[in-house]
């Protein structure tokens, strides 16, 4: 019971955690808050959906096209829309809310009802302990790990990661010293609807896809994100991977009905004990 | 001159109220009924307005606060059998007891931490009258509520409602300003333009944060109460983030500090909902757009295009 409940709990955590890298790497360079970012990983899944059906794609290809599609759907968004939304915090929010909307229900059109995912990843099922599971969990898992690993690269040892980060930590200097600011924004909405697209192919095998699966997950690594830190990618991570192990055990252990809270709660009482989150550095505005 | 400017402006006012009065003698029974929900969102709206317009801080919580109200009449009237007018009384206090427990520690939290904050708010009260099953029926909403009697005069039609929506709002509309004029009003508009200096003229900031807040969850009480008995019949999912941030939008696009602002941009967005029918499954696409677009070419509200145009003149002559 133990060890399928945290094996579950981590493969749901990791899917919080990498949706929530994209409210993280946003938050870090506008601090702002992208509420579409959970319709973008609907978005992705049903993405996955449609290719998966007219093309055989192995599983890694599926991603990868799957990414590269959403990646550069956010170029395309930031330069029409999401540039018009940077006056304040409220405008961005309600902004993002309303794109997000009309995402989930352009869908909804095309999909009014759950539609199954092909299986991509193998329906084999493996024991690991006591655990029975799909395949498909430990692709969830080695995938977010990969993708993680990656990421860091890129911001490590890459120029493009390193002119992100200097427009993260201050757009105006990073600007003087011929970091192209508009493009580095433009990247980072391209990663962030990358990251949160594959989540969703990779969430897409494990249950049905639906038009406002993204909804509940959206505000969820939202919470995830806050958690750890909403400026900090460790911290999110981590706070992905707490929250879906916590809530799996809440559900579990306690009561199906109140799994949905324990995120919800986390936000609440880390905001305000410390609302910079588990790792997060930055000293927020608190008068 | 300006005499003459006034009394006509009053003499618009006039007119429109009167219009207004007798709305229901005239107009097709779907429009009034579109004028009752107008007329009780102002409420909510009006509440949001304390806390964005008064202490700069953006609420996504309304919408649950609101849905509070609502539940307390409900329960109260349908499963104790309270007559329905003695429920506003507790359906207020719970909405301010439950929003200063969750958010009084909140408060204190600026701009973006804030808005975070209310959106677990937000979250914990749906997800606890979704499950919360044998106090709320959970999906299965709250059934045949009463309507509201007045000395055995039951307001049942949306004719007969109107009225009193009608009274409702202009009340909290003069309330609103009255708390505005009040000594309460002018601490929390210098909070709002500056908080350390209010703090050093010796405003205690954080009790007024925390007043800014019950303020707004008493209103959103009352609206919650007043939609309860209107339509009678309740979900958990009326009182979820998208009534929200529909409030938020509502108090957004009015633009803040200016109540009239509010009451025009809560009229214009309620009734978008109704003509945006003819959209059909397409409708909530363009009401998507309305609040993307809205953002993105009117971010301080509506009614700046209309101010900047009519302070125009004026500026010029000085």
């Amino acid at each position: 019971m133990f060890d399928q409940l945290f094996i579950g709990g981590l493969a749901t955590g990791c899917i919080y955690a990498v949706v929530g890298l994209g409210f993280t790497l946003v938050y870090r360079t506008l601090r702002m808050v992208n509420f579409a970012q959970g319709h973008v990983f609907m978005a992705g899944a049903f993405l996955g959906l449609v290719i998966a059906e007219r093309v055989r794609l192995p599983a890694l290809p599926l991603l990868l096209v799957v990414g590269a599609v959403a990646f550069a759907l956010g170029m395309v968004l930031e330069r029409l829309v999401f540039r018009r939304l940077y006056h304040n915090h409220e405008v961005f929010i309600v902004g993002s809310i309303g794109l997000g909307i009309v995402l989930m229900n352009g869908v909804r059109v095309f999909f009014p009802e759950p539609v199954p995912f092909p299986k991509v990843f193998g329906s084999t099922v493996v024991q690991i302990g006591t655990a029975r599971f799909q395949e498909a969990y430990l692709w969830v898992v080695v995938s977010t790990l990969v993708l993680v690993v990656l990421l860091h690269a890129m911001f490590t040892y890459t120029r493009t990661g390193r002119a992100l980060r200097a427009v993260a930590a201050d757009a105006e200097i990073a600007g003087t010293v011929g970091v192209n600011v508009n493009r580095a924004i433009a990247f980072t909405f391209g990663l962030s609807f990358a990251v949160a697209a594959i989540a969703g192919v990779l969430i897409g095998p494990l249950y049905f896809v639906s038009f406002d699966m993204g909804d509940m997950v959206g505000l969820k690594a939202f919470s995830a994100a806050v958690f750890g830190g909403i400026n900090s990618i460790p911290g999110t991570i981590l706070g992905g991977l707490v929250i879906g192990v916590l809530e799996n055990f809440a559900g579990g252990y306690i009561s199906s009905a109140y799994k949905d809270l324990v995120a919800f709660v986390i936000l609440l009482v880390m905001l305000i004990w410390r609302p910079t989150g588990l790792l997060g550095r930055e000293t927020p505005v608190k008068v | 001159m300006t005499a003459f400017r006034i009394s006509q402006r009053g003499w618009i006012v006039v007119a429109a109220l009167a219009a207004l009065v007798a709305l229901p003698g005239y107009a097709p029974q779907y429009l009034v009924h579109v004028a009752n929900f107008i007329l009780i969102y102002t409420l909510p709206v009006i509440g949001l307005g304390f806390l964005t317009g008064f202490t700069g801080r953006v609420s996504l919580a309304q919408g649950a606060l609101f849905g509070v109200g609502a539940y307390t009449t409900a329960l109260l009237t349908t499963k104790l059998g309270w007559a329905p007018l003695a429920t506003l009384v507790p359906s207020v206090l719970m909405t301010v007891v439950l929003a200063v427990a969750l958010g009084g520690a909140a408060v204190r939290l600026a701009g973006l931490y804030f808005v975070m904050a209310t959106i677990g708010i937000q979250q914990i009260v749906w997800l606890v009258l979704m499950n919360w099953i044998e106090l709320t029926n959970g999906p299965q909403g709250v059934r045949s509520i009463p309507a509201i009697g007045l000395g055995g005069y039951e307001l049942e039609t949306p004719q007969r409602f109107f009225f009193l929506a009608l009274a409702a709002a202009g009340i909290s509309y003069f309330l609103a300003k009255r708390v505005i004029g009040s000594r309460l009003g002018l601490y929390l508009r210098a909070l709002s333009d500056d908080q350390l200096a209010a703090s050093s003229v010796a405003v205690e900031v954080g009790r007024a944060k925390v007043t800014a807040l019950a303020l707004s969850a008493a209103w959103a009480g009352a609206g919650g109460f007043l939609y309860a008995h209107y339509v009678r019949y309740i979900h958990p999912d009326m009182f979820g983030l998208e009534a929200s941030v529909l409030y938020l939008v509502m108090s957004m696009f009015g633009g803040y500090r200016s109540i009239a602002g509010m009451i025009v941009a809560t009229a214009i967005l309620e009734s978008a909902t109704e003509y945006l029918r003819p959209f059909g499954e397409f409708r909530m696409i363009a009401y998507g757009m309305i609040l993307l677009l809205g953002m993105m070419y009117f971010p301080k509200g509506i009614l700046t295009l209309v101010r900047r145009r009519a302070s125009a003149p004026a500026t010029e002559k000085s």
